[in-house]
């Protein structure tokens, strides 16, 4: 919960932005340009900062990032991991998911992948409060709607 | 379910003609605005999907239903290069967070909510979403509404955005920054504050350096303190020039500046001509992330050729630089560490920076440490700026 001075002090929010950049690559342009600058925001200070803080990421994985701008063109922002999707579909090495899921299987995958993408995801904000296993049944079931099958072991 | 027969059938014939074109004919279970009646003139607008991709992920949940209006100021063929597509849409507010997600998921650019307004009570609110020219719009936000369980297609509104709209807007943001009592750095746009001072006209265009990031200031502080004149300057990541024009305004005889991106050279030579500099004070080389010079450039282009061999061998010439100053990222930083310091002559004075003090600090103090002796951190708002002199002996 948020203390008494916090709320006293927050500043009105102008507008929540999403958007996809590739890590340590945000440039002034499309995407983060358009999207930043219709509500004047110091496009270099965050292409300098999103650069620094995902300097330990592998270069141009797309990362989910979102910012809260503020009414007087200040802004904040948090950079989660990206989308469990990608990860399964770097681990299967499918470039889309199935066109129909539950019937048509696009890949196979281990359940060592599954933990591996677990224990990245872990590190995320909104996962710190689930237990491995609990993230690992989430990203079971997102592989299934992918149409990605789990096995035990790869034959 | 004859009609979701029929509607198949008549959405896969549309993707076998090959054109953009919409079927309006269907009904919505919610009624929404108005639907323009013949959509073919639109055409030119609408960007031409990819038909076999967008085939395979289409799924036939609801019909579509588009209203669309163009601004004013969309040029068919000019505006191809320099535009992009901005979509307002309108959804519940307890779906917008899931839709936004799911819009990025599906080829959007990017998705941003507007913070409704106390007073507005109805219960909708607007995302406003922005995709390249080249995408079906449709699809995509057909795709997110079905994937998180929306029933009925989201209305939605298509405008042509000019890029040169939100540049724009962003050089308003800038305003004259004040680095110490005689040195300010001022948008080109904006008069000086104070014209006895050191000023520098920049017109950062779409380079890094303003001026206002905190290691930019850390760096013209450094700058400021070492400069005594004559000096020879390396600014490794350049950036808009603006270290290595400060560095000449200051009193150094030589300015080199280097980066990998051919967008900051070409900011660098314009900023460089706004202030006055010339060709034989200031020179720019690009290179590749390995540090190995692709192409010099002069700061005029009728002595492009003349400049180029000189700026290659003087960026070549390792050993001949009083201060060298690197303000890029911790990577390049740390794999180019022995590159960037070889430039400088032992017991110069050698500053880098665009690090973050708790996290990245100590990393780039264990690698420079075997150049670098006397090593000082100056630190501002969580970024920090690492100097030392050169070795002159080697580490032992």
């Amino acid at each position: 919960m948020s203390s008494l001075k916090e709320i006293l002090t927050r500043r009105p929010v102008a507008a929540t932005i999403r958007l996809t950049v590739p890590a340590g690559a945000a440039r002034p342009a499309p995407p983060v340009g358009p999207a930043l600058g219709q509500y004047r925001l110091n496009l270099m200070a965050f292409c300098k900062d999103f650069n620094a803080r995902t300097q330990k990421y592998k270069p141009d994985i797309p990362m989910a990032v979102t910012i809260t701008a503020f009414k007087d063109n200040t802004f904040e922002f948090t950079v989660k991991s990206p989308s469990v999707t990608w990860y399964l579909k770097k681990a299967a090495g499918i470039e889309s998911g199935s066109s129909r899921p539950g019937h048509v299987i696009a890949s196979t995958i281990t359940l060592k992948h599954i933990y591996e993408i677990a224990k990245v995801k872990q590190s995320d904000p909104y996962c710190q409060y689930m237990s491995l296993e609990a993230i690992c049944k989430s990203i079971i079931g997102t592989a299934n709607t992918m149409g990605i099958k789990v096995q035990k072991e790869l034959d | 379910m004859l009609m979701a027969s029929l509607r198949n059938l008549l959405f896969r014939r549309v993707y076998t003609c090959s054109t953009t074109f919409y079927i309006p004919s269907l009904q919505l279970v919610r009624p929404t605005s108005a639907l323009l009646p013949s959509l073919s003139t639109l055409g030119h607008f609408l960007p031409a999907p990819r038909i076999s991709g967008q085939a395979k992920e289409w799924r036939c949940l609801s019909p579509l239903l588009a209203s669309f209006s163009t601004s004013s100021e969309a040029s068919t063929n000019e505006a191809s290069a320099s535009s992009y597509l901005s979509v307002r849409i309108r959804c519940r507010k307890d779906v917008a967070d899931m839709l936004s997600d799911a819009l990025l998921c599906f080829g959007a650019s990017s998705a941003s909510m507007d913070e409704p307004d106390d007073c507005d009570s109805t219960d909708e609110i607007s995302i406003n979403s922005i995709f390249t020219e080249c995408q079906d719009v449709g699809a995509c936000i057909s795709n997110a509404a079905g994937s998180i369980g929306l029933k009925d297609m989201p209305s939605y509104v298509v405008t042509m955005g000019e890029h040169c709209d939100w540049i724009k807007k962003t050089q308003e943001s800038f305003h004259p920054v004040k680095i110490s009592e005689d040195l300010w750095i001022v948008p080109e746009w904006r008069t000086p504050p104070d014209a006895q001072a050191t000023n520098i006209i920049l017109n950062p265009g779409l380079a890094f350096g303003t001026g206002d990031h905190p290691t930019t200031k850390l760096c013209l502080v450094l700058l400021y303190s070492l400069i005594k004149g004559g000096e020879f300057f390396l600014d490794y990541g350049t950036g808009s020039g603006i270290l290595g024009i400060a560095a000449l305004k200051l009193g150094a005889a030589l300015s080199v500046g280097v980066d990998v991106d051919p967008q900051a050279i070409r900011s660098a030579l314009q900023n460089a001509a706004l202030n006055n500099v010339g060709p034989q004070e200031m020179q720019l080389c690009l290179v590749d992330s390995m540090g190995n010079p692709l192409s010099a450039v002069g700061t005029t282009d009728g002595n492009v050729k003349g400049q180029s061999s000189h700026g290659i061998r003087l960026v070549a010439e390792k050993e001949k630089f009083d201060i060298v100053m690197a303000n890029i990222l911790l990577n390049p930083l740390m794999e180019m560490a022995d590159h960037i310091v070889s430039y400088a002559k032992p017991g110069a004075v050698v500053g880098v920076s665009g690090i973050l003090s708790e996290q990245q600090l100590p990393q780039i103090e264990g690698r420079y440490m075997q150049f670098l002796e006397g090593m000082s951190v100056s630190e501002m708002d969580g970024w920090a700026c690492l100097s030392g002199r050169k070795r002159i002996t080697k580490y032992s």
